[in-house]
């Protein structure tokens, strides 16, 4: 099992090598002057030039300069944000947990709705009750989540009064308790609903898709003749074994979610990780572009080795196989 | 489809083709689809004559809503957004188009590369496509755009960039299943070049589902051509449904209009593709008729 662990720790690594340098390779391309390119469209002062030359090793050969980058990434240092005043790894972890709290409330909708829905459509007798649920998830699936959000919130936001239109919450907040966990709820309802009607209903087809071959399982047929009712069938036998599938997707969901997470944080003003890339990409803040979107490739590969490893955990044929 | 290698393939694929086509009018989805992606590919090609406003032209009223005049009303600096969304068809179907078919031509290479010669090809290859899976690519294709400024044919290669892994996976299947069948021995003891092999033996029976596979492409890139547009990041030069919607966000509060038919269209177009794709894949395979096949 350690050595299981350690192999896919150590195919890891490359990984993000690779992105580094691809990402400083980007930044090297760009036309024009590199430290111009590096601080963004500000005027920069002949002494904080120097620094970048020097920092960056600017009149050394390329290579040179991208082993000095990949030095740097390893010990953390993204590089200083001219725009915010700020190193970019300081940031990055400001944003990050309200880009991971968007995102693990959304799954955590998203997950039961698909179920849900996928097993409401994969075992029902009557075709029109598919249909429909088929028709849904084909509908929902076409919406752009970014448009879907700004529907809801010129319904529910803007007509209705019922959501803020954007933020996470108020400028000031007196609130306390109960009373600021409401407050924040109102505040995610909306981005929430968004994210998991176009992710649940993916989760729902594959589910639909998992439960009907589940039924067409002999196991299926033996619970039926020892005289289980069709409840008990469906959440003793279905629900468990078709729900596998759904899990290896969400899990490697997780990298497009942070992809979604741009647009919908857009729509929302929503100030995690893909507002900040966007917004660094209005103002041609390059460096922390660069560092957003390598962190952003981190945590997704990081992830994605959490989860190999997990399923190693739980089905042993993985990992003699692998 | 049958798997016997035919000795005139030309004449046999053109009535493979032509049945083809009359089954899928027969399915539900597939003629829905169908009738649909031909509309919109006539409005984008008869925009210029059918538009009532050129896409620059500016008319005295801003933010009216809909009306007889203005179909589905004007945007902030008094353009008919009925005549934007007929302009609009072009830039989305070209890139969704464009995308599509690089993403299949990258995906292909590699894909039969990886499935056909298998061996040390295979794994390396296998390794770059999981590279491409696990990364939040769209992110790094949004950095290019922002980093290079948005021009036309960047925007096909950085969403071809970003789909085609899936193409390419489909096809290393197809290739690794049918180069094991007998007619694939048959024509190695036959003597036949590796190209004859690769592309008149198997690519033939492999071709449905690929075509299944590039529709459901398309309608990806389409997804992700918006979202640039979205963001601020398609082409200045060319009016797109995504871009509707960015400057559209700003008018939330007082032109509804604005946001509703844009996004609605991008919906279709997506709709569209789905319902074709479906209706492809269940002339293909029979089994998965319930109007579920071949999404992901």
């Amino acid at each position: 099992m350690l050595r299981f662990i350690l192999q896919r720790a150590l195919y890891a690594v490359p990984l993000i090598f690779v992105i580094i340098v691809v990402m400083f390779s980007l930044l090297y391309l760009i036309p024009g002057d590199p430290v111009q390119a590096l601080v963004g469209d500000y005027p920069v002062p002949p002494a904080f030039r120097a620094a970048i030359e020097e920092k960056y090793r600017l009149n050394d050969p390329f290579f040179v300069q991208v082993g000095n980058y990949l030095a740097s990434v390893v010990q953390g240092d993204f590089g200083f944000s001219y725009q915010h005043q700020r190193p970019v790894l300081d940031l990055i972890l400001e944003r990050a947990p309200r880009t991971i709290l968007l995102a693990s409330v959304g799954f955590a909708v998203a997950i039961p709705l698909g179920m849900l829905v996928g097993v409401l459509g994969g075992t029902t007798t009557n075709p029109s009750v598919d249909k429909f649920w088929t028709t849904t998830a084909l509908v929902a699936y076409a919406v752009p989540t970014f448009w879907l959000g700004q529907l809801l919130v010129m319904f529910f936001a803007l007509r209705l009064g019922w959501f803020p239109t954007q933020g996470i919450g108020p400028l000031v907040s007196r609130a306390h308790g109960l009373d600021w966990l409401l407050e924040r709820v109102r505040y995610l309802a909306l981005p929430v609903l968004a994210f998991a009607i176009h992710e649940g209903m993916r989760f729902a087809r594959i589910m639909r898709a998992s439960v009907i071959d589940t039924l067409a399982q002999g196991y299926i047929i033996t619970a039926r003749a020892k005289g289980l009712s069709r409840g008990q069938i469906i959440r003793r036998h279905v629900l468990r074994n078709s729900s596998l599938p759904l899990v290896t997707i969400a899990g490697y969901a997780f990298g497009s979610a942070l992809s979604g997470a741009v647009l919908l944080e857009t729509v929302f003003t929503w100030p995690g990780l893909g507002l900040l890339l966007v917004d660094s990409i209005r103002l041609r803040d390059n460096l922390t572009v660069i560092g957003v979107v390598i962190f952003s490739a981190f945590a997704v590969i990081l992830m994605n080795l959490v989860v190999d490893i997990l399923y190693a955990l739980l089905d042993p044929r993985i990992r003699t196989s692998g | 489809m049958t798997e016997l290698t035919t000795p005139n393939p030309a004449q046999t694929t053109l009535s493979r083709w032509r049945t083809t086509v009359g089954h899928m009018m027969g399915t539900r989805h597939g003629a829905i689809g169908t009738v649909i992606l031909l509309l919109l590919a006539m409005t984008a090609i008869l925009a210029p004559y059918v538009a009532p406003y050129t896409p620059l032209q500016q008319t005295t009223q801003s933010l009216a809503p809909p009306s007889a005049a203005f179909f589905f009303g004007t945007d902030n600096i008094g353009r008919d957004l009925f005549s934007l969304l007929l302009y609009g068809a072009q830039s989305s179907l070209l890139v969704g188009l464009g995308a599509a078919l690089a993403a299949l031509l990258v995906g292909g290479t590699i894909g039969i590369l990886a499935g056909y010669f298998r061996g040390r090809v295979e794994v390396v290859l296998m390794r770059v496509i999981e590279l491409f899976q696990t990364l939040p690519v769209i992110m790094l294709v949004l950095c290019a755009v922002a980093l290079f400024g948005s021009s036309f044919s960047l925007l096909i290669t950085a969403v071809a960039l970003a789909i085609w892994p899936m193409e390419a996976r489909l096809v290393y299947g197809q290739y690794i299943k049918l180069r094991e069948r007998e007619f694939i021995a048959a024509a190695r003891v036959a003597d036949l070049s590796t190209w004859h092999i690769i592309f008149r033996e198997i690519l033939p029976n492999a071709a449905q589902p690929i075509i299944v596979q590039v529709a459901l492409d398309a309608s990806i890139a389409i997804l992700i051509e918006a979202g640039l547009g979205f963001l601020g990041l398609s082409d200045p030069s060319m009016v797109s449904w995504g871009q509707l919607l960015f400057v559209a966000q700003d008018y939330m509060d007082s032109a509804w209009w604005m946001s509703v038919f844009p996004g609605a269209a991008i919906c279709l177009t997506v709709i569209g593709l789905n319902l074709f794709a479906d209706g492809l894949n269940e002339i293909v395979d029979p089994r998965s008729s319930r109007g579920m096949g071949g999404l992901q």
